[in-house]
């Protein structure tokens, strides 16, 4: 019931965010360009512009929310995303090198493959540089190296979007995240990703569930946690790296996302995991939707919408936690 | 039978348990006694093979490291000691987890009829059936401790181990746990390996002691064997015996 409703909910944030704009489209004209009964200037706006659009803010808005998810709970932390590991950062770095080299080696694999490898390389040094300093992989020391990995790597990449001249403006406004100038195979090869990516994570969820009551309880369970978390930590390196490549640094939907789903659907991963990518996919479309509207015709940088949503919400969600544990 | 055999084990190349050999039969429990910091609860995380160790751990005399997790589950269950999961399961899901081990193994396999009858027995067995729905992060903490029992138990483990269970538990629920594990060994194929701080609580748990200090096991066998008045006064560095007999001759003048 719950899980229709938020489907259903999620289908509204698409057709208002295709419909809406510097041109209003309704939901019956949708419906009729679609079945190709109308055309015309609103018809090739939707087909070409707007719904590769709408299409890609939800498919990265779901990849940030089932990765978020999913960090949460291997690193048993209700703080915890692909950013505080610098999965994020990592992903950012290669994928500006790959912009400004032009280098394509994949042909439209190669950003989201760069993508994927830069935040995985960087998870890996985070927990490398983890096992170095405390052999028992404390979760805590792990978000810690994370960060501070992180904001190293930011930093070149500021040096670097410095240095970049005539790419500057395309960097910066990447960093800050946008949806725009999509095209249809960036959705599908994002699709794909996040498909694959959310049934391999839906199908650990009893190993999800078990790793939140400690890692010794889950292995006494009868977990392999080594390598499931290797696969875990992988395939959520995997679906940011992709977001973050195809659509530049939006932070904070990773984190609310989540929280939200656990609220509405309880704590069990095999719902929450594919739940919270719908959840995310759909506050990401109208966080979009905001960003391009508010302002028109100037377009924000959808990454400050949802951080200015989302960096209140997280200060509540740390207070709450804390008043209710007390 | 777990048959331990030379175990030595300890954290960051320093050993903390030396050259420990014992064996637990089937059908008996076992408390492992003695002051803070003597090994106890690494004698239990080795057994659980969650650390490493030397010497040989063997249940039947199958070596644990060429077991797989999996298989160790199936045998050996280790009691949750915290407050739990940083979220929020129902007391019915927390139990089912315990099933993971026994459970079917497809991508997307949930738990089976078998599996949702065995966590049904388990929580009735511990009271908890009329609470399944409830979240356990709003049960009170002898609550809770039941919720950690039918989650070792729905594991349907040979044996259950047990660190310090009863430490944060007033004494009705102490004294409940206990009988609950009597109940579950009683059938003579389980038994239960626990360490205790109250010596009291761990004579209620089982006359048979395992009695370490600085790493090294002392003494094992019935209580009354095992131990006498020096012997205990070495292990806990006071004496033991006058205390209990001192606090005896208060109980006595009460009416």
């Amino acid at each position: 019931m719950k899980i229709c409703l938020c489907i259903l909910a999620c289908l509204l944030c698409l057709v208002l965010g295709a419909g809406i704009g510097s041109l209003t489209i309704s939901p019956r004209e949708i419906f009729q360009i679609l079945t190709g009964r109308l055309e015309g200037v609103k018809a090739s706006i939707l087909m070409s512009i707007r719904i590769p659009r709408v299409l890609m803010a939800f498919l990265v808005g779901a990849a940030l929310s089932a990765s978020g998810t999913v960090m949460q709970s291997v690193l048993r932390n209700p703080l915890a995303s692909s950013y505080t590991l610098g999965v994020s950062s990592g992903a950012s770095l290669l994928a500006a090198v790959t912009m400004l080299t032009g280098f394509s080696l994949l042909g439209a694999f190669t950003l989201p493959c760069m993508g994927f490898a830069g935040g995985l390389f960087t998870v890996f040094l985070a927990m490398g540089v983890t096992a170095r300093l405390d052999s028992s992989m404390e979760n805590q020391t792990i978000i810690l190296c994370g960060m501070v990995l992180s904001l190293f790597v930011n930093a070149i990449l500021t040096v670097l979007t410095a240095l970049s001249g005539k790419y500057l403006d395309q960097l910066i406004f990447w960093q800050m995240g946008s949806f725009s100038a999509q095209t249809y195979v960036n959705c599908a090869i994002m699709g794909i990703i996040l498909l694959a990516g959310t049934v391999v994570l839906a199908s650990r969820g009893t190993e999800m569930d078990l790793m939140t009551f400690g890692e010794e309880q889950a292995q006494a369970a009868g977990v392999d946690l080594k390598k499931e978390k290797l696969l875990l930590i992988a395939l959520s390196a995997l679906l940011t790296g992709a977001a973050v490549s195809f659509a530049g640094v939006v932070g904070f939907v990773d984190l609310i996302a989540p929280h939200v789903t656990r609220r509405i659907f309880g704590a069990r991963h095999r719902l929450i995991v594919p739940m919270s990518a719908f959840i995310g996919g759909g506050f990401m479309v109208v966080a979009d939707l905001a960003a391009r509207t508010l302002l028109s015709p100037r377009e924000l940088p959808v990454g400050a919408v949802t951080a200015l949503i989302g960096a209140p919400f997280f200060a509540w969600i740390y207070f709450h936690k804390r008043g209710g544990d007390a | 039978m777990l048959q331990l055999s030379g175990v030595s084990a300890g954290y960051q190349g320093k050993d903390v348990l030396f050259d420990i050999s014992a064996s637990f039969e089937p059908g008996v429990n076992y408390c492992l006694l003695g002051p803070n910091g003597c090994g106890k609860t690494t004698l239990l995380r080795a057994i659980a093979r969650l650390i490493d160790y030397r010497g040989s751990i063997s249940w039947n005399g199958t070596d644990l490291k060429k077991m797989s997790r999996r298989e160790i589950a199936g045998h050996i269950a280790v009691m949750c000691q915290n407050s739990g999961s940083s979220f929020s399961y129902s007391v019915y899901d927390a139990v089912m987890l315990g099933r993971y081990a026994r459970m079917k193994r497809t991508l997307f396999s949930g738990p089976g009829e078998k599996d949702r009858e065995a966590v049904r027995n388990c929580l009735e067995r511990t009271n908890l059936w009329e609470l399944r729905k409830r979240p356990i992060d709003q049960l009170s903490g002898g609550q809770r401790q039941r919720v950690f029992l039918a989650q070792a138990l729905a594991q349907d483990p040979d044996v259950i181990l047990l660190d310090e269970p009863a430490n944060h538990l007033d004494m009705r629920h102490q004294i409940d746990l206990v009988d609950s594990l009597h109940a579950w060994t009683a059938d003579g194929s389980h038994s239960v390996i626990g360490v205790f701080h109250d010596i009291d609580l761990a004579l209620r748990f089982s006359e048979n002691m395992l009695f370490l200090k600085d790493g090294k096991l002392l003494a094992q066998g019935p209580f009354a064997q095992a131990a006498n008045r020096q012997f205990l006064q070495n292990v806990f560095e006071m004496d033991v015996v006058g205390y209990m007999q001192a606090s005896r001759r208060k109980w006595d003048e009460v009416s």
